[in-house]
């Protein structure tokens, strides 16, 4: 009776190992997917970007490493086991793509920022240039002004010098006119005026009132011309006695000189000398000649006054 | 033939106690997986157009044989089999997506970095 009690925990014992086989001391996928999940979750990445992820892997190597040490089969906690395992790498790959987009959204900022640097440089760029080109164009413009105001001066400059010459040309023009006017003659000691014996009665050194006349234009022409100097020189016939001759020849110059005097020619630009019978530009012989040779000779200097000597 | 209450308690308790550790110790009457079958399916969609069979063909071609292989389990009954199978082929098949949205991650990345580079040199040569 004792061996028939037996039987049913012996076939207890019996179904228990057979049907779900021995127990494995180990299960080297299990050892696998423990050691990924170990990797994972000591990879701060992982950790914090994939987190449910984890948790997920974490739940199913429990699940397995439960099934390994309630002994069940190998298959069983090969399953669970490569579970946990895929799930981990699902972990690190979820870890990878966050890191990845979060690596997207900081360079998107980043590029932002490169371009906002790259636009303001661009601003700054076209705004020195811009401020170079004005700086330019007031230069060009100083010197536009500058140049118009030298091509100013020089017409202006031009037209004083045009208006010198004019001017000289006209005082030239105005003086050959007076001169001619005077009857002047041109001569190696200067222009030379001749007053005829008209101006004189015989043997008499009086200026006539028609002399006076004449010389009157000899004056104007003096007072126009301060710089010029005359010589009053006084000429008579060979009739007579020539030391009387000499003496008249000089009265006559100096009452040329005191008529001038007397219109407001200073007195050290007029100087007379009397010649008495010499010098003698016609024949002697023939009245006509005589007439000639009576007269009184005015020379003009040039500008600086000068006279030469006889 | 005795009725069965003419054997000891001890008997019917031993004969039901084998009978439980052989029901619940190996399971052999689990339902079909239909839902699982539905959830790896839906899986390996998502993984196919995230672009899995370029970024992690390994991993794919793995889920598909084993949902092959699932269905084939399904057609003999072997249930349990194909459960495991099918959870197995989700696993695969979600790594899979996630390579694949990972690599392209990363590709975006350094594309980015390269733009980024381009951009900068640009500058300077501008500056120059």
């Amino acid at each position: 009776m004792k061996n028939h009690r037996l039987i049913p925990i012996t076939l207890i014992a019996a179904a228990v190992l057979a049907g779900c086989s021995s127990l494995p001391a180990s299960n080297s996928l299990l050892d696998q997917a423990r050691s990924d999940y170990n990797t994972a979750q000591a990879n701060p990445q992982v950790a914090t970007l994939a987190a449910g992820e984890l948790k997920q892997a974490s739940e199913s190597l429990d699940k397995a490493n439960n099934a390994l040490s309630k002994g069940e089969k190998s298959d069983t906690v090969d399953h669970l086991a490569y579970v946990a395992k895929q799930q981990t790498a699902i972990a690190q790959e979820t870890a990878k793509q966050k890191a990845a987009e979060l690596a997207v959204a900081n360079a998107n900022a980043e590029r932002d920022k490169v371009r906002l640097a790259a636009r303001t440089q661009e601003a700054d760029v076209a705004q020195r240039s811009a401020e170079v080109s004005q700086r330019e164009a007031e230069k060009s413009q100083r010197q536009a002004v500058a140049e118009r105001q030298v091509a100013n001066a020089a017409l202006v400059d031009a037209q004083s010098a045009r208006q010198q010459t004019q001017d000289a040309e006209a005082r030239s023009r105005d003086l050959e006119a007076q001169l001619k006017d005077l009857q002047a003659k041109k001569t190696d000691r200067g222009m030379l005026i001749t007053l005829g014996d008209v101006l004189f009665d015989t043997n008499h050194a009086q200026l006539k009132s028609g002399g006076l006349r004449n010389l009157q234009k000899l004056g104007d022409f003096l007072k126009r011309y301060p710089q010029r100097t005359v010589m009053i020189e006084g000429f008579t016939d060979s009739t007579g006695g020539n030391i009387r001759n000499m003496e008249l020849s000089d009265q006559r110059a100096a009452s040329v000189r005191t008529a001038m005097l007397d219109m407001g020619i200073a007195s050290e630009r007029i100087t007379s000398r009397g010649y008495g019978e010499s010098y003698p530009v016609a024949d002697n012989k023939t009245s006509a000649g005589r007439q000639l040779n009576r007269r009184v000779e005015i020379i003009i200097s040039d500008d600086g006054g000068k006279i030469a000597p006889r | 033939m005795n009725n069965i209450s003419s054997y000891p308690w001890y008997r019917v308790a031993g004969a039901i106690g084998c009978a439980a550790v052989f029901i619940t110790g190996c399971a052999t009457n689990l339902p079909p997986p239909t839902e699982q079958l539905a959830v790896t399916k839906s899986a390996l969609d998502n993984a196919v157009s995230a672009g899995g069979n370029e970024f992690a063909a390994v991993e794919m071609r793995a889920a598909q044989e084993k949902l092959e292989r699932a269905n084939q389990a399904v057609a003999k009954e072997d249930y349990l089999t194909a459960r495991r199978l099918a959870e197995e082929a989700q696993a695969d098949a979600r790594l899979a997506e996630k390579k694949a949205d990972s690599a392209k991650a990363q590709k975006a990345a350094v594309a980015m970095q390269d733009d980024i580079r381009v951009l900068r040199e640009e500058i300077n040569r501008k500056t120059k």
